[in-house]
């Protein structure tokens, strides 16, 4: 993002500059502890854009979404799938009005996230890594 | 509540079919006015909201696992808000990767037919006209969607197959055998898509039929067929680039449409836009062009083995049939869209439009509220 230097000339550049910066949350990919699936941040990235609807070992995928009012949700927008969450919310809207997929569901925190991914093998979500507990795993997508 | 009952559902679910009816919808409010009393649009020099506003519902129902039933009611301002089916189709999930949908559904004729009638997905305030604004975007009949991937790449194609029927205030036309193939090659930044159309078409239109009929009374069948629109071959070509880096973008489209043996000239049109992405803020740039301003047949009326006098009648009647249809026009637009939520946009447009038939520039604004739900 080195442009983003030569856009902060503009107010609402700035604006928009300094809010992401206040939110900037460290966030992790979590799974069920039993999910042996092969992930990288491609993988996810293709998860959460309703890409691939099945893990490496072949299994179902649940995406889980949080609400886009949530800092874990901006930061991991930005930095995984590589668009601000405006630009996403675009992205489904060709997509689920012409019947080609469905957003992840969305969920208001952290905890929702883990409570569901501790319970559902299937399911995968994120959460800023303050929150991780021991009933779920870590995705590193390094 | 609603959060419990989300969990209580998503744990609960372990991939077994739900019967799930989703309902999604759009709105688009469009408003716009020219500088001058010339029409662009629609639009004159009073405000109006009805030329291109529109809202719609949609709902899905799964039927079971692989199959799914979808219909989309769409109301748009130029009906006067009569609401119409725009989508009634279904969709067989075959594998992974390739689908068949069955119905009425949306011709992949452009880079953004899916999502034409969804302001929210692009930035303008509505898709470049010159490009965009053909007289039908649904077939009725059949569509394969196919998509794959291999490496950083994902090749997206589409067939439809089938027949349009248009029946509006300006045109009344068929086309049978309609096929539509387009190719879609993506990358993480960049994307290339292609498509090849092809239709046989009939247009119904008495008048035309009238005015050509001269020249079969003349005993010039050949000259008559040439310019009857009567079940003639229509093929469809375009094209389609685009760059995307994030905080900038350029594309643009370009597509050719030929009815060879009709009175119906060719007609060439593209478009290429260019914006930002500034936070919340996309500022964008647009040129549009079409031109369709080519006589076709005059030679052959030149060749006629008949007097000058009737050569000249003849070539008056051949040339007025094709003028009707001409028309040469470019448009530069400023735009600014600006991202309230995650599912309202607004947008304001400026556009210069320069009509080449009678050198003409009119100036239209037009300022837009995308909501999707």
């Amino acid at each position: 993002m080195n442009t983003k230097k030569f856009s902060k000339t503009l107010i609402g550049a700035a604006l928009a500059y300094s809010i992401s910066f206040l939110s900037i949350a460290e966030v992790v990919v979590v799974v069920h502890p039993s999910n042996d699936a092969a992930l990288d941040a491609k993988i996810v990235q293709r998860i959460f854009l309703g890409k691939e609807k099945k893990f490496s070992n072949g299994k179902e995928v649940l995406p889980i979404n949080q609400v886009p009012s949530s800092a874990a949700r901006d930061s991991f927008d930005t930095n995984t799938l590589g668009r601000s969450s405006t630009q996403i919310a675009a992205y489904w809207s060709k997509l689920v009005f012409t019947g080609k997929g469905i957003p992840p569901k969305e969920l208001d925190n952290d905890a929702a996230v883990l409570a569901i991914v501790a319970d559902n093998p299937n399911a995968i979500g994120y959460v800023d890594s303050a929150s991780v507990s021991g009933a779920v795993k870590v995705i590193s997508l390094n | 509540m609603k959060k419990l009952l989300t969990i209580a559902a998503l744990t609960a679910s372990t991939f077994t079919a739900q019967a799930e009816v989703r309902i999604n919808g759009f709105a688009n409010l469009i408003g716009g006015i020219t500088s001058s009393d010339d029409t662009v649009y629609g639009y004159e020099d009073k405000i109006s909201f009805s030329e291109e506003s529109s809202f719609a519902i949609q709902i899905t129902g799964d039927i079971n696992e692989k199959m799914t039933a979808t219909g989309q009611i769409l109301a748009r301002g130029e009906d006067d808000y009569e609401a119409k089916v725009a989508w009634a189709y279904m969709t067989y999930q075959a594998t992974d990767k390739l689908s068949i949908s069955a119905g009425r559904l949306r011709l992949p004729l452009f880079k953004y037919s899916a999502s034409l009638d969804v302001g929210y997905s692009y930035h303008w305030v509505n898709a470049p006209r010159a490009v965009y604004d053909v007289e039908f975007n649904n077939i009725d009949g059949v569509r394969f969607d196919y998509s794959t991937y291999a490496g950083d790449w994902e090749y997206n194609t589409q067939l439809a197959l089938g027949k349009i029927t248009v029946d509006n205030d300006n045109v009344k036309f068929v086309a049978n055998n309609t096929a539509v193939f387009s190719v879609e090659a993506v990358n993480d930044w960049f994307k290339a898509r292609a498509v090849y159309g092809t239709s046989k078409v009939t247009l119904d239109s008495a008048a035309i039929t009238e005015a050509i009929s001269v020249l079969n009374d003349l005993g010039l069948t050949e000259l008559y067929n040439n310019l009857a629109y009567e079940n003639d071959t229509s093929p469809f070509l375009g094209l389609g680039l685009e760059v995307d880096k994030y905080d900038w973008f350029v594309s643009g489209e370009i597509t050719i449409l030929e009815t060879e043996k009709s009175f119906n000239p060719k007609s060439d049109a593209y478009y290429v836009t260019a914006g930002l992405r500034l936070g919340k803020f996309t500022p964008s740039v647009t040129y549009e062009n079409f031109d369709s301003k080519e006589y076709k047949f005059l030679d052959q009326v030149n060749a006629l083995p008949l007097p000058d006098a009737n050569k000249a009648g003849i070539e008056g009647l051949v040339r007025g049939l094709q003028e009707g249809s001409f028309n040469k026009h470019n448009v530069i637009t400023l735009g600014l869209r600006y991202d309230f939520d995650t599912n309202v946009a607004f947008k304001t447009d400026l556009s210069r439009y320069d009509n080449k038939l009678n050198d003409a520039e009119t100036t239209l604004l037009r300022v837009a509220v995308n909501y999707i739900f």
